[in-house]
Order: C-alpha cells, then structure tokens, then sequence
C-alpha cells in the first residue's frame, strides 16, 4: 500500500510529462515573445526621443574702404562673423516633431534669436505637413543660409542672396516628394506673414504665398519658385542718412511701400558630381513703388581636391526700374520744404567675383578663405552704403574673408 | 594549363581575405532583398522605407571603420566630410537626422538582429544568421 502510494506520485509524473513538455515549449515560446517585446522597448528607448544638434562660425573679413559690401568696412570684427546655433528636434511622434532653433550673431551681442520654430507631420512617407516659424524659401540656399558647414562658400553669393532683406516667416507650408526611379520631384507650397526690422528698412510681408518645384537626380539639380505678398518697406537707413546731414525726410517720404503687390521669381541649376560643383541661381524681385526691382544671377564652379575645395564665382545685380525714380525725397528745409536726396539713390548695379578656397580639416570642422572684388556700380550706390559710395570717387571695394565654420 | 588552373585555384583560396568584402544586412524579419539604389536613398535621406513598406531604421558604423568607408564608396559615393557636410545641410534645416551610429560591428549586428525594419552593412566574414545579408553592393 505504502509503495503502491510511492507509485503513484511516479505514474502521475510519467503521464502528465508530455503535457509538461508541451507546456514548457509553450512557456518558452511566451518567453521568447515577452523577450522580443522587451527588447523592442528597450530599442525605442535607445531611440533618443530629443537631439540636439549645433553649428559655429568664426572668422575676419576685412575690406578696402568703407562700401559696406555684405556689411564688411574696413574695420569689421571677429565678432562680425560669428554666430552660434542650437537646435533641439523633439520627436513628438512617429510621425510628427517639433523643431526649435536658436541662434546668437557676434554682431547681435549673442542675444539668442529663434531662428526655427515648428512643428512639422508626416502622415505619409512623401507629405511633409509644417507650421510655425521658418525660413523663407527664396533660395537654394534658403534653409541653411547660416550654417556656413554646409556650404562649399565663405558666404552666399551676395547679389542673389543680399537684396531680399528678409529670411523668415511665421506660416505653414506643405511639402510633397515624387520619387521617381533615380530622381524625385518636391513641391512645396506656403503662404504666411513676415515683419523684420533690418540694418537697412523695415519690411512687412502680409498675405505670402508660394510655390517651389524642384526635381533632381542626385547629379543635377532644377529649382524654380514664385512667390507674391503685400509688401509694406520703410527705408529707415535712408531717413538716418538724411538726418545725418541734417534732413528731416518729410512724413511718409522713407516709405517705399505700402501694402504694393511684390512677386519674386528664382529659377536654379545645380550640377554635383562629388568632384566638380557648378551652381547658378537667376532671380528677380518686384515691389511696384519706389522701391527697386531687381534682377541678380550668379555662376559657381568648385572642384574637389580630396580635402580641398578651391571655387570661383561671379555675380551680378542690377535695378530695372531706375525710371520709375526720376524724382528725389523731400525733407524739411529752412525755407521750407526741399528735394533732399535723389530717388535715384535706390538704384543698384554692380558685379562680384569671387575666388576661394574651402578647407575640410577634420569632418565637422572646415576653414575657407575668400576674396572678392566689387565693381561696376556705374553712377548707382551698388546696394551698397549709399553714403559713402557717392561721396567717393571708389568705384571698386575688395573684401578679404577668413572664416571657420563647423557643425556638430 | 595546370599553371592556369593552379593560379585559378590559389586566387579562389586568396580572394575571401584579400577581398573582405561589405554586405548590407537587415533584421531576419525584414525584405530578403533590395537595391542598391534603395539603399542609397535610404543612407542619403531620400527615402524613409524599405521595398515592403515598413519604416526603416538605419544604423551607421562610426567614422574610420573600414566597413563604413567601403560602404559608402560603393553605395552612396560620399566620403565623411561630404556626408558630415551633407548631414549639417538636412539636420539645421528640420529634413531628417542622420542614421544612428553603433559603436563597434557587435553594436551593429546585433541592433540589426533585434530592431525591426532596420538596415545596416558590415564585412560578410562578420555575419552570422541572427541577420541576413540582402545586398551585396
């Protein structure tokens, strides 16, 4: 009896054994799965829900007198050139995330700028959805203007990149990309509102909107945009360099426009083979007024020698509408009211050349050198410092650029 | 003729360490195969899917391995400076972040072997069947 109950136990086992097995399988397998799930969570933990990413550039531009091209005198600073940038990408979703720049200019005294602030969804892999602060996309170049790394230049052509004093927009834009097989084809299209106060004017952009077709290859680059809004500019420069001379502009007379329709067209080419880099950029920009319409282009080739990036560009700019300013700017005189500066003051022409060379030290780190000479004004202020392009007989400006510029 | 097949024989016995070669890899339940020209859009940001539809996750080996090097001169064509140049231009204007760097080929087999829709590369004498190669560039 006492064995028959040792038995028993023994028996229960060897029956129940094979369900013990196919449970153990079955555990083993729950096991795995819980295993698996608990690594993938481990991996979307990895997955770094915040980056942050930045930029720097330092650097000493000199130039041979004081036209003022791209802000350079003959007694620019170190702190002219700097400028440090921050960037956060915050990863709201899978598909959505908020993007938020800022960046401090020497020339600004550091005070941090946001640059980029939006939030930006995909709801599917070729729709980019944005809304916020961005740039506007006048340009190639547009997007990443400052960050000097990402450019074979010392600095963006000026006569493409200079006239349109504005870079930013609070609005929403929509971005679609077609991939065809080997090349794609993006369409953006935005619209929004803008109001910055530069070194020059203050320019009011009210009801923007516009359109980017870009297609490319990888090799070849096309882009073409069209943009319109209602302009409203206040040429604060000019009424400072008339109060200088002791002119009251009268009320009104610094205001180039007012709410007046300004369309803006680019059409660009760019060819990178990973040796040689052929860019070119055509735009023109129209505000009906005073104020000038211009149409610029530039041509830049550079070739890469491993670590070296030697590259040649040329520029021109020059106003269209110079008839449209047969008139001058009226200011308060002594004797009442009297024509102060001339109209034609607004005027620009004038070409650039440049010639550099761009160093990639280390990946993240490069330094370029530039120089660059400006001619060609033919009686107007260039777009340059109107002040003292008339009153000196100068009628060239050569600007000498050492610049570090890195990303990390 | 026994010279020839001796030399034939020799360069068969030569060739795997002489040619280390880089293959791209991919998690076991991920496409059995894609293009080189997927691969590229997907390393230069073109692209965020593999061929069956899935979000992909690429991973990157850091600078200076051998792999990354051979990778990139068959696959994208860019060396490090002109990818780190190319990376500032997507990061600072909101387009995408680069793909995630593993420290070492260990980091990088096995976030392959355990991360669903990912891509990565690495030499073929470093693979084994916790991932499988579905390109050799």
């Amino acid at each position: 009896m006492k064995k028959l109950f040792r038995l028993a136990p023994l028996a229960a086992a060897i029956a129940v054994a094979p369900v013990m097995a196919q449970t153990n399988d079955e555990t083993v397998s729950r096991m795995q799965q819980q295993l698996d799930s608990m690594q993938q969570q481990l991996n979307s933990v990895k997955d770094e829900r915040v980056r942050f990413n930045g930029f720097f550039s330092t650097g000493f531009a000199r130039a041979s007198n004081d036209a003022g091209f791209d802000g350079v005198t003959d007694e620019s600073s170190v702190a002219d050139q700097s400028l440090l940038a921050l960037q956060g990408t915050f990863d709201v979703t899978d598909k959505s995330q908020a993007v938020l720049q800022l960046v401090g200019r020497g020339a600004e005294d550091w005070d941090p700028v946001v640059e980029w602030a939006y939030l930006s969804h995909r709801p599917t892999n070729d729709l980019q959805l944005r809304a916020g602060k961005m740039r506007l996309p006048f340009f190639m170049y547009s997007d990443s203007l400052e960050v000097g790394y990402a450019q074979t230049w010392a600095r963006p052509p000026a006569a493409v990149y200079d006239p349109v004093a504005i870079q930013s927009y609070v609005g929403a834009d929509a971005t679609h990309t077609f991939n065809f097989n080997g090349s794609s084809l993006t369409t953006q299209v935005f619209t929004g509102f803008t109001e910055e106060e530069g070194n020059i004017s203050e320019v009011k952009l009210r009801n923007t909107a516009g359109l980017t077709l870009s297609w490319t290859d990888y090799v070849w680059t096309v882009r073409g945009i069209a943009a319109t809004a209602e302009i409203s500019i206040n040429a604060t420069r000019l009424a400072a360099i008339a109060e200088a001379n002791d002119l009251q502009l009268v009320d009104g007379q610094a205001i180039l426009a007012d709410e007046e329709r300004g369309n803006f067209f680019g059409l660009g080419l760019g060819y990178d083979n990973g040796t040689w880099q052929v860019i070119s950029e055509v735009t023109r920009a129209e505000v009906d007024g005073k104020f000038a319409d211009t149409d610029s282009a530039y041509v830049s080739v550079a070739r890469r020698f491993g670590t070296l990036t030697p590259y040649a560009v040329v520029g021109w700019i020059e106003s269209q509408d110079n008839e449209e300013r047969a008139g001058a700017f009226l200011a308060q005189g002594p004797t009442g009211i009297m024509p102060a500066v001339p109209e034609s003051v607004l005027n620009t022409r004038r070409d650039e050349y440049s010639v550099g060379v761009r160093w990639d030290i280390t990946p993240g780190v490069a330094i370029k050198a530039d120089v660059t000479h400006v001619r060609g004004f033919e009686g107007s202020a260039g777009g340059l410092n109107p002040a003292f392009i008339l009153a000196n007989d100068d009628d060239t400006t050569n600007v000498y650029t050492l610049k570090l510029d890195s990303a990390f | 003729m026994k010279k020839y097949s001796l030399i034939l024989l020799a360069s068969m016995l030569v060739s795997p360490l002489a040619l280390a070669e880089v293959v791209v890899i991919g998690h076991p339940g991920g496409p059995d195969s894609i293009t080189s020209n997927q691969v590229r859009d997907i390393y230069l940001n073109r692209s965020q899917q593999l061929p069956d539809g899935q979000k992909v996750r690429p991973f990157e080996l850091p600078e200076g391995a051998p792999a990354r090097s051979e990778f990139h001169e068959k696959v994208t064509g860019r060396n490090d400076a002109q990818l780190k140049s190319f990376w500032s231009q997507q990061v600072f204007t909101g387009r995408g972040q680069p793909p995630q760097e593993q420290g070492n080929t260990g980091a990088m087999k096995a976030s392959v072997a355990s991360t669903p829709g990912s891509i990565g590369y690495l030499d073929a004498s470093e693979v084994d069947d916790s991932v499988k190669v579905i390109l050799t560039p």
